[in-house]
């Protein structure tokens, strides 16, 4: 742990119920958003048994992302109203204005400015029709990666062994059935399919580089800004 | 400009009764000839409301195939027209004029553009004024190439003498889809030319999201001759359900095969032995490809019309009459024609992409062999299955040619179930299959 | 196109079909509503016509609403 971590794990203060609340809801989140991801793709391959009809995944789908969306409130009133470091409201929605971790928290204000669209535009999907509503549903593939790069860079708990795990596990279950949908365009579009098979390895790969060099090596608090907000406060 | 010494010069009288009222020359009339002979493009009370009324007094029917009352689609253009007028600034309507002519055993739309492209353009001019229109298109099929010039001159013609308040752009359309109402629409908004869901339909939405007025060209040069003679005068041939006369294209084992205007609800015999008739006919299709068979001699009596055909299980459609020779297979054509139209499938819809070659497919071992179990069962299977469930009528038009076939032909199906297809199935086909878009 | 309705329905009459261009056969229509929806051989479906019976109304209104495609459609009278 560093520094300033180590001071707030040893001072109790009124921040304290908040910040563990802000990490229990995050990691929550990041889980129900994922399975939510799994329930979307599996969708789009036409997943299907006896007993697990479609409209059982659709209305699951449906159910966890707003428990997702909820958990991800909870999550930023929390964060808002802990006093211990100074991150205000607009932070949760505009990118990167943040004085705290600005480019991870700043992830996360994406994340959740388009979770927020996702919902909406699903919500009023017969009133939008279906050409507009599927083009903002392609920026789910977009968020979920953002909201995993937020928690990871974000959240302090990211050495934590069982958390590396769990993100680790959401990552490849994500990962494993978007191999799957590709492998459906193969068919019809090689080309495309082939491209999105390298784009998610080396995505992959990119994001193992960067946790082994960012948030697991030692200094990432105070590479990512932790410091100047708890200077300015 | 040479005048013809055989088209007589009526200064403006309507044809009499037994005349021929489209065409009559060799040629098509140059403009001065054809005002010397029909008049000028007005309409009698020179209101455009008193159009819509006059045409839908007349009982004229759509004649590419849907039979749809014309007056009642000019009547819903130009509500609609009107209509959107109230909530938008721009009122006007579009028309279309569909000569695309896709039916491969048709030509009458071809043969009718090349020899009288006036009386279509002045069709075009009565109806935009009478709908709204601010501009017209007239698709010709790219088959057509004789059209499209006889088009192009006449439109020169027109331009010269400033004739039409209205611009008429031609296009030009290849496919077998291609010359649907919806699929005519989409590729003139500059889509492809396939089928489109309705609603909206073309009147309310078309063409540029405006009101489209589809008719197809022969009915706009009927509509050109009710504007200057009036309903009743095209009500004195034909029959009072389906007055007035059409063009049907008479092509197969007849010794003089070609388009000819006939009254409506003449007997299907007597116009097919004006177009010499051979005595060993077995059946025709009557509408086309999309059509329907009627045996032969027993269809003499069946009037040529919508409601005649229709009473007899057939489909007058866009005027086709395809003579089938006895030496030929009715099995075999009919699974050639069907794998024509299952080519010809804009596969948009999963019962006509699935069920059209499934049944092309079934047909085709019913005439060259070997047969399915229950080969009958399954034809007739799949004829429910594909009937209106598709966006446009091609698998419809299959089903009622796969129908009607077990049924006119049903004696040689018998043969064919019992020992194997018969000598005129490896005969070249009777009816012509174009391979890859018409050309 | 697809057959209209035979009439329009009467008020509180709803009434389901198809766009068959946007149906891609996903199939969760017929599961919802197996007593009006079967499917065909290709797995597109097949819709009893006529008035939706009352108690599935609900059912159809939702089997609308979740349709991916945006397909089956609700025809109805206020």
């Amino acid at each position: 742990m560093t520094g300033a971590e180590h001071v707030s794990a040893i001072v109790v203060n009124s921040s304290t119920p908040l910040w563990y609340a802000t990490r229990a809801t995050g990691l929550v989140a990041l889980v129900l958003l994922t399975v939510s991801m799994m329930l979307g793709l599996l969708s789009s391959v036409r997943f299907q048994r006896p007993a697990w009809p479609r409209f059982v995944t659709l209305g699951l789908h449906r159910n966890v992302t707003l428990l997702a969306l909820g958990f991800t409130v909870v999550h930023v009133l929390t964060t808002v109203l802990d006093s211990f470091v100074s991150i205000p409201l607009p932070d949760a929605f505009v990118p990167f204005i943040s004085s705290y971790r600005p480019i991870w928290v700043g992830l996360g204000a994406i994340a959740f400015d388009l979770m927020i669209a996702l919902v909406i535009t699903s919500l009023l999907r017969t009133r939008l029709g279906q050409r507009s509503w599927r083009l903002v549903h392609w920026s789910a593939y977009l968020c979920w990666p953002v909201a995993v790069l937020h928690g990871l860079g974000t959240g302090t708990d990211t050495p934590i062994a069982w958390v590396l795990v769990l993100t680790g596990c959401c990552v490849l279950a994500v990962a494993v059935l978007t191999l799957w949908r590709l492998a459906l365009t193969w068919g019809d579009r090689p080309l495309t399919a082939a491209a999105g098979f390298v784009a998610v390895v080396l995505i992959l790969i990119a994001g193992g580089a960067w946790l082994h060099a960012g948030p697991l090596a030692p200094g990432w608090s105070h590479r990512s800004g932790t410091h100047r907000a708890a200077a300015l406060r | 400009m040479t005048t013809h010494p055989a088209a007589p010069t009526w200064a403006g009288q309507p044809p009499a009764p037994g005349d021929l009222r489209l065409i009559a020359s060799d040629l098509p009339l140059s403009l001065a000839e054809h005002i010397d002979r029909f008049g000028p493009p007005q309409l009698a009370n020179r209101e455009s409301a008193t159009l819509i009324t006059e045409v839908e007094r007349s009982g004229l029917t759509g004649r590419g195939g849907g039979a749809f009352p014309a007056g009642r689609k000019m009547r819903a253009v130009a509500d609609a027209s009107l209509r959107s007028g109230r909530i938008r600034a721009r009122t006007s309507s579009v028309v279309v004029a569909n000569g695309s002519e896709s039916e491969p055993a048709s030509s009458k739309d071809e043969v009718l553009l090349s020899h009288a492209p006036h009386l279509v353009l002045d069709g075009i001019a009565l109806c935009a004024a009478a709908v709204g229109a601010d501009r017209a298109y007239l698709c010709v099929g790219a088959h057509a190439p004789a059209a499209a010039r006889a088009v192009a001159a006449a439109l020169a013609e027109r331009e010269q003498a400033g004739l039409d308040a209205v611009p008429v752009t031609m296009t030009s359309t290849d496919g077998y889809l291609a010359g649907q109402e919806t699929a005519l629409i989409s590729a003139l908004n500059g889509g492809a030319p396939l089928p489109t869901f309705v609603p909206p339909r073309p009147a309310e939405r078309g063409a540029n999201r405006r009101p489209t007025l589809v008719q197809n060209v022969e009915t706009l040069a009927h509509i050109a001759l009710i504007a200057r003679f009036g309903a009743e005068w095209f009500r004195q041939v034909g029959t009072a359900r389906a007055p007035g006369s059409a063009l049907v294209t008479v092509t197969g084992s007849v010794a003089r095969p070609g388009v000819r205007e006939i009254p409506l609800g003449t007997p299907l015999g007597d116009v097919l032995r004006r177009s010499g008739l051979v005595a060993d006919a077995q059946a025709v299709l009557t509408g086309g490809y999309f059509g329907t068979w009627l045996p032969l001699p027993g269809a003499h009596q069946v009037a040529v019309s919508e409601d005649g055909m229709r009473a007899a299980g057939a489909a007058l459609g866009p005027g086709v009459l395809a003579v089938l020779p006895d030496s030929a297979c009715g099995l075999a054509e009919t699974a050639r024609v069907l794998g024509f139209l299952a080519a010809g499938s804009a596969r948009q819809c999963g019962p006509c992409e699935n069920g059209m070659p499934a049944l092309a497919d079934a047909m085709g071992r019913i005439a060259f062999g070997p047969p399915s179990r229950d080969a009958v069962g399954w034809v007739e299977q799949l004829t429910a299955l594909v009937t209106g469930r598709g966006a446009c009528h091609l698998p419809d038009g299959g089903a009622a040619l796969a129908r009607t076939a077990l049924k006119v032909f049903e004696a040689d199906l018998r043969a064919h179930l019992a020992s194997g297809p018969c000598d005129g199935a490896s005969r070249p086909a009777a009816l012509p299959i174009p391979s890859g878009p018409r050309r | 196109m697809n057959p209209p309705p035979m009439k329009p329905p009467l008020p509180g009459q709803i009434e389901l079909g198809v766009n068959p261009i946007a149906c891609d056969a996903h199939g969760l229509c017929m599961e919802l509503l197996p007593e009006l929806i079967s499917a065909d051989p290709w797995g597109y479906p097949i819709i009893r016509r006529g008035p939706v019976p009352l108690r599935l109304q609900a059912l159809a209104r939702r089997a609308v609403a979740d349709c991916p495609t945006l397909a089956l459609l609700l025809t109805e009278r206020h």
